[in-house]
């Protein structure tokens, strides 16, 4: 057990071996109305000498949304999606999950939790079979036929190396092994990048199940917008170290316009970006912009590259 | 027989998942395809076979109701409501196509091209409207 304390703990999700932890879950989990995340003045840094990554971040999870998170490369997603998971310790500011301080989440708490890490090179030398039944060995709950129907339909090999699967296969092994203990929270950090179109749009329709069955509160980082915008029913935007905003993605694609021209200053809404003469607004007062402004409507990679 | 109802989404627009659900069954229901009584999939089978968030669809569904497009049946099942048996009057229908139209215009103008061209355009893509865009 004793190698276990080097580990990260999703990667051995169980201090103890006790049962009552999985009866405990079964009996609190539907009446629990604590936030599945709450961070606040989240500080995170690698080094003394360089910028925080995190600069004093607050971000809340409700239970039951879906929230697709957005950055350009190296803004800190990843780093945020650990320091929530209580993989990182922070410089200042406080994480919780389900209630309880990130960093000393009791076993109850990690048996909610599915992550799907966007590399995880740690099992190559056991096979998807020998994988799962480690896992399975640490949760009170596990659903065997959804690992099984997941394990055929994504035509995952079950008895070579993990090592030697393909980019692809080991990523569909790693989302198997994050579903498989019910989670009602689901981390998912670029869990698409190495998948063809179709193995992405059966992901997301497996996704949308977990939402429809279980209420499943889902952060999911990705930069493919196409995926987001069918899942992510809200988006949040981190940049400079803190989430610049998080909204319905509906209502931003409604409420935003791009305004060049004369007249354009006087939008009368929220500015949200700059590009030399082109504004990206919220909500501006369309009636009282003169003609010769030039009113555009936005997509999700406009906020995108506005916001992000 | 009845016209299958079925919806097809964009992404990458700029006209938001549940809109578009939203303007493709006004425009079959407008043009008379899909007809009062008709059963609409679950919010959960569109879901799935879109793979979009299921608050999407129940935002359409319910806004759809709420315009009296929609009438939800004891259980859940969503159906077209009555009063959508036949095709909407025609310049009920020419309004409903007018705003893409003015876009067309805007874009024609945009790009320069001379009315009749636009026309002519149009005019073969109405003719053949299985043609690849």
């Amino acid at each position: 057990m004793s190698s276990f304390l080097t580990l990260d703990w999703w990667r051995a999700p169980r201090r103890s071996a006790t049962p009552e932890a999985g009866l405990a879950l079964h009996a609190s989990a539907p009446s629990d109305t604590r936030l599945p995340v709450a961070v606040q003045g989240l500080r995170l840094g690698y080094a003394k000498n360089h910028a925080p990554v995190l600069t004093g971040l607050d971000w809340t999870l409700q239970a039951g949304q879906v929230v697709g998170l957005l950055g350009r490369n190296g803004a800190g997603k990843t780093t945020l999606l650990e320091a929530l998971l209580g993989l990182r310790d922070p410089q200042a500011g406080a994480v919780q999950l389900f209630g309880q301080p990130a960093a000393q989440i009791d076993d109850a708490v990690r048996a909610r939790i599915g992550y799907v890490p966007q590399q995880s090179d740690l099992f190559e030398g056991l096979n998807a079979r020998q994988l799962l039944a480690y896992f399975r060995s640490f949760y009170p709950r596990w659903n065997e036929a959804k690992v099984e129907g997941l394990l055929s339909r994504w035509e995952v090999p079950q008895d070579q190396l993990i090592g030697k699967l393909s980019g692809g296969q080991q990523q569909r092994l790693s989302i198997i092994r994050a579903l498989a203990h019910e989670p009602d929270l689901l981390v998912l950090d670029e869990p698409v990048a190495s998948l063809d179109p179709l193995g992405r749009r059966d992901f997301l329709r497996e996704l949308v199940e977990q939402v429809l069955d279980r209420g499943t509160t889902v952060v999911l980082s990705t930069h493919i917008l196409s995926d987001l915008e069918r899942v992510a029913f809200n988006v949040a935007f981190l940049k400079d170290g803190r989430i610049r905003l998080q909204a319905p993605l509906d209502e931003l694609i409604e409420q935003c316009r791009w305004l060049q021209g004369p007249g354009a200053e006087d939008h009368g809404g929220e500015l949200l970006a700059r590009f030399g003469p082109r504004l990206l607004v919220r909500a501006p007062c369309l009636s009282g912009l003169p003609r010769e402004t030039l009113v555009q409507l936005v997509t999700l990679e406009d906020l995108f590259e506005g916001l992000a | 027989m009845d016209t299958p109802i079925q919806f097809q989404i964009h992404t990458g627009s700029a006209e938001p998942i549940y809109r578009q659900l939203m303007e493709q069954l006004r425009r079959r229901v407008a043009a008379g395809q899909w007809k009062a009584g008709q059963e609409l999939p679950s919010v959960r089978e569109l879901a799935g076979l879109l793979a979009v968030h299921p608050m999407t669809i129940s935002k359409a569904y319910g806004l759809l109701e709420t315009e009296g497009l929609l009438q939800r049946r004891r259980g859940l099942s969503m159906v077209i409501a009555a009063g959508h048996e036949r095709p909407a009057p025609k310049a009920q229908r020419i309004e409903q196509l007018r705003p893409a139209l003015e876009r067309v215009a805007a874009e024609a103008h945009e790009l320069a091209i001379p009315k009749q061209q636009v026309l002519d355009l149009l005019g073969k893509l109405l003719d053949n409207p299985g043609s690849p865009r």
